[in-house]
């Protein structure tokens, strides 16, 4: 038994907020500097009333199109912008779109590690013979989280979503993960407040970030020095550890797609592990970083541009929030 | 490495165009190109250098070169 990616769907919102705009919000915010350093020029924003459920249905509905929605018989939805804390959002998924009753539908709440984490399930459920088709989505509105003065978190971070079909096939199609989790890290990227530790404040105090920009204890942290050393550290293993469990070295990988944190620090990454340029996906340009859904957005990308052909090797790697990371080496 | 290629690598790394030098009594936080993203550079630059790994709440206590350089350690320096 394997399990194959079969089609990616995409939405992103309508409103597009470009680096000029930013650029006329905050002073001595360089337009030109932000695109050639962090590799975004736009990145698209939700609207005021949509939250990051409206956007995988409309991802879902992207690639369910020519599809049979009895074919799928379970829902995966992976976000950290969840409708309710009560109920969960896959469930209100599998009405949306009109799926059969016997569908099974879980929420899993990661950030950037999300999609390699969601194929490692949706292939266990095929091995256990509890699904044939997996819808895996991955959606977020991150904007939502960012204080309006943030500006270097409103650089980075756009809204997104993607839905992923996994199926059961003869051919090998997603192979083997390596997994990792260091929760020491947790404090390092957080909304600290708003869930069951700290309730929501209505008078948190404004916090400056020390280069201009100003949150509060209940938008998003991000420790972007912490982060960084996370990634030098973890990712660099995860890659060869995924290799060594597949029996693999990076010349048989046709092409390696990480998730798209900002461009300086993915290119770090891909010049520290060694991986060529050409076999290399980096492309933010037109989104940011839209946490989970940036792998399966840069898979449909590569795909379509035929960049990556049938039967092509491609290694994926998420890690952030959590701190979480995840490797695997997908067949197309 | 010698603190005058320190200095050159920094005007590279940072990509300094506003001042024409830099040296230890140079205050980076002064600079108009000492940003979050020049930070993530900066610890590029100090792995690939030196292997070393700055803790994150560290780079809030940088001012001049000098401060850079210590936290680095002043072993990995000749003058």
């Amino acid at each position: 038994m394997n399990a194959v990616i079969q089609k990616i769907g995409v939405y992103l919102p309508e409103t597009v907020l470009t680096n000029d705009a930013l650029a006329r919000e905050f002073e001595d915010w360089n337009s030109e500097k932000v695109e050639k350093r962090a590799g975004i020029r736009e990145r698209h924003v939700a609207g005021e009333n949509e939250t990051a459920l409206d956007l995988a249905e409309k991802a879902c509905r992207d690639v369910l199109r020519d599809e049979d929605p009895e074919s799928v018989d379970f829902v995966i939805l992976c976000t950290q912008s969840p409708e309710y804390y009560l109920p969960t959002g896959a469930c209100i998924l599998q009405d949306r779109l009109g799926l059969s009753v016997r569908t099974g539908a879980l929420d899993i709440s990661l950030g950037c590690s999300g999609f390699v984490y969601g194929l490692a399930l949706a292939k266990s459920f095929m091995a256990s013979d509890t699904a044939d088709r997996v819808l895996l989505v991955t959606s977020d509105v991150m904007t939502r989280h960012l204080h309006p003065r943030d500006r270097a978190n409103r650089t980075i971070f756009g809204d997104g979503a993607a839905a992923t079909l996994v199926g059961r096939s003869d051919r090998e199609g997603i192979l083997n993960f390596s997994l990792g989790t260091d929760g020491s890290g947790f404090r390092n990227l957080i909304v600290p407040n708003g869930g069951m530790r700290h309730r929501y404040d209505p008078d948190a105090p404004d916090i400056a970030d020390g280069f201009g920009g100003t949150r509060t204890d209940n938008h998003l942290y991000m420790n972007g020095p912490e982060i960084f050393n996370f990634t030098i550290d973890a990712v660099p293993k995860t890659v060869a550890d995924v290799l060594e469990k597949n029996e693999m070295t990076l010349e048989d990988v046709d092409y390696v797609i990480f998730h798209q944190a900002n461009k300086y620090m993915v290119e770090y990454l891909r010049k520290k592990i060694g991986i060529p340029h050409e076999k290399f996906y980096l492309n933010m340009l037109y989104t940011g970083n839209t946490v989970s859904a940036t792998i399966p957005i840069g898979l449909n990308d590569v795909m379509k541009q035929g960049i990556v052909k049938p039967g092509d090797t491609v290694l994926v790697s998420g890690f952030g929030v959590g701190y979480s990371w995840g490797a695997t080496i997908i067949k197309i | 490495m010698k603190k005058t290629e320190f200095y050159d690598l920094l005007m590279d790394t940072l990509e300094i165009e506003s001042v024409d030098a830099v040296d230890e009594s140079t205050d980076l936080t002064d600079l108009e190109e000492y940003d979050s993203l020049a930070v993530l550079s900066l610890i590029a630059m100090i792995d690939e250098h030196f292997s070393k790994r700055i803790p994150g709440t560290d780079f809030q206590k940088i001012t001049t070169v000098q401060s850079l350089m210590d936290m680095i350690g002043a072993g990995s320096f000749e003058s």
